[in-house]
């Protein structure tokens, strides 16, 4: 027995140290946001019936954020189906690719795409000859959120896709479908669920952009250029509610994501 | 018919190598091999699921290797059937049909009807094979691949399962490739037996000429041949009338006489029931193999029972009846004489 106790009394030291950090994190990461929505939360949702300026930058942050999700659900889920099923040649350099605009400071992302696409570049002669101007409009915004999130979709996706066993394709596939109407017919419904996941994540992480949209497009205001413009403008008891307001919002995603995850099905159960 | 010729394909860094055969229209094809041999490479293959890297596969006649999968006409059941989780039962079975009156059709003949409505979550083992196999036959294929369909099924449902899968081949001429571990399937269902080993072909023939001639003797332990001897071959004295492939097979301090192609020979195999028991040696027989021996350890399977017998220096294992054991009083250390016929002493 008393071999046993100098064991079981490390054990229990170790478990109350693990308790104690993971606590001590999760009070690092909740004070914050905390005492943000306890002191302001109630003041930001009153500010929206009479602050228009606010009401316009929420709709417009949504309506960014929705465009540049749909437009990387259509662009990036095959890309995100290739990735999954190996099916392509440059497989790591692509994958790099992708999570470099992750790994970038998001005003360096910024400042690389106005290089890219701004007024003076061959890109920016070239939209702008269609009417498309990036700098200082709802496409520069689209445009930041899209470079700043999308890899988080891509990534997601290949994930949800790589979880649906290749074989159901292959079912299909001697059925008579085409390797792309499998895809769609099979993989797509099997996976869905990760990909309006994956879809959720990147809308949230597109709303909470801040420092390639203010590069690119200071104005029109989206709600995260706002809450700054007020802050450096008026103080931070302004810009609080503004604040305020983007966390309970960010909570709808949130939300969304947990019950996605908690009735994620992918596949058949092993049997 | 399928054929296929030096076929070789990846699956990761497993490799099907140089495999040829040929599956003669309306026959029923078994693939035998352990675990990792590339049965499944090889159905996927044919299939056209999985890119041929070389040879190739030739479908009634016409060469599909560069075919993509839809445009084969070739029907597949996965040992996980592999239903679509988003269909009804109804649904999966339909998915790749064209005629609904055979759905229904197909669906009775398999006892798939009463769960045309069912949700595929909620079926058991043996009814997800079921659909499987209805779905895979709704699109009327002439070829069929099955990848061990019936493993998980239990034992009465899989002999059902069988006999409809047996009436349908026959009524359709089906052409079907099979893999499985059951060798009872293998020698009930095979009219050819392809066995595969670390993605080479070791020898494709008619089930019985695969069992009682297997080409290896590692071929023969993993067919379940019970008695497989290491030793040399010579050819029986000049003069002998015996036919031809003759020879003389010593293994220790045992004699045997036996058949085989070539001196090169280093192993007999012996199938346990070709091994017949008697207290006494009886008067003339046309069995060549006469082994006095010794009983070491009997052991009762239900109605079957395995006698190993010491043959000198060598373990001879013998299959008889449970009934037979008591019969002969095979008891551990009673003295038997166990005779082989020639014929049944595979040399290879």
């Amino acid at each position: 027995m008393t071999t046993h106790a100098p064991v079981r009394v490390s054990h229990r030291a170790a478990t109350a140290g693990v308790v104690a950090g993971s606590l001590l994190l999760l009070l690092l990461l909740a004070l914050p946001i905390a005492t943000l929505v306890l002191r302001s939360g109630l003041a930001g949702l009153g500010q929206l019936g009479v602050d228009a300026e606010l009401r316009g930058a929420l709709w417009l942050t949504a309506q960014t954020a929705t465009l540049a999700t749909l437009i990387t659900v259509v662009l990036g889920t095959p890309l995100a189906y290739l990735l999954a099923r190996d099916k392509l040649p440059a497989a790591p350099i692509v994958g790099a690719l992708l999570d470099l605009p992750l790994l970038l400071p998001h005003p360096v992302a910024g400042m690389a795409l106005l290089l890219a696409f701004g007024r003076a570049s061959p890109a920016g002669v070239a939209l702008a000859a269609f009417g498309l101007a990036v700098v200082g409009s709802r496409t520069g915004i689209v445009l930041a959120m899209l470079f700043v999130a999308a890899p988080l979709y891509v990534s997601a996706a290949r994930e949800a896709i790589a979880r649906v066993d290749p074989r159901y394709e292959s079912v299909a596939r001697t059925l008579g479908d085409s390797s792309v109407r499998a895809a769609w017919r099979v993989t797509r419904p099997l996976a869905g669920r990760g990909l309006l996941a994956a879809a959720v994540v990147m809308w949230a992480r597109s709303v909470s952009e801040f420092g390639a949209i203010v590069i690119l497009t200071y104005n029109p205001k989206v709600a995260s250029v706002l809450s700054y413009d007020r802050f450096t403008g008026e103080g931070l008891d302004a810009a609080l509610p503004v604040a305020a307001v983007l966390v309970i919002l960010a909570l709808v995603p949130l939300l969304v994501l947990r019950t996605l995850r908690a009735s994620a099905v992918s596949g058949e159960p092993a049997r | 018919m399928i054929a296929v010729e030096g076929l070789g394909a990846h699956a990761g860094q497993f490799e099907l190598r140089d495999v040829t055969f040929s599956l003669p229209a309306g026959a029923w094809g078994i693939v035998l091999g352990p675990a990792g041999a590339g049965k499944t490479t090889l159905l996927e293959t044919i299939a056209g699921v999985r890119r041929a890297h070389s040879g190739r596969v030739t479908l009634r006649g016409a060469d599909v290797t560069r075919l993509p999968a839809e445009q084969r006409g070739v029907g597949i059941v996965y040992q996980h059937a592999f239903l679509f989780p988003h269909l009804s039962v109804e649904a999966n079975i339909a998915y790749g049909a064209h005629d609904r009156a055979y759905v229904a059709d197909i669906a009775r003949r398999l006892g798939a009807a009463p769960l045309m409505s069912r949700a595929v979550g909620a079926l058991s083992g043996g009814e997800r094979q079921m659909v499987a196999l209805a779905r895979a036959l709704a699109p009327r294929p002439d070829i069929l691949l099955l990848d061990e369909p019936l493993a998980a099924v239990d034992p009465r449902s899989r002999t059902r399962l069988r006999r409809e899968l047996r009436g349908l081949q026959r009524e359709q001429s089906l052409t079907v490739l099979h893999v499985t571990h059951d060798f009872g399937e293998a020698g009930t269902l095979g009219d050819l037996a392809i066995l595969l080993e670390g993605g080479r072909l070791v020898q494709a023939a008619p089930p019985e000429a695969l069992f009682r001639r297997p080409a290896s003797a590692a071929a023969a332990e993993f067919l379940g041949a019970e008695n497989v001897f290491a030793g040399i071959a010579t050819p029986l004295d000049a003069g002998t009338e015996d036919e031809a492939g003759t020879m003389l097979f010593r293994a220790g301090s045992m004699s045997l006489v036996g058949l085989g192609e070539s001196t090169t020979a280093t192993h007999a195999v012996i199938r346990g029931e070709d091994v017949v028991l008697s207290p006494v040696r009886t008067g003339p027989s046309s069995a060549r193999n006469a082994l006095d021996g010794v009983v070491a350890e009997v052991v009762i399977h239900g109605a079957l029972a395995r006698v190993t017998i010491d043959i000198g220096d060598q373990p001879l294992v013998a299959a008889v009846t449970a009934g037979s054991v008591s019969e002969l009083g095979l008891l551990p250390g009673s003295r038997v004489v166990a005779t082989i016929k020639a014929t049944a002493v595979h040399l290879c």
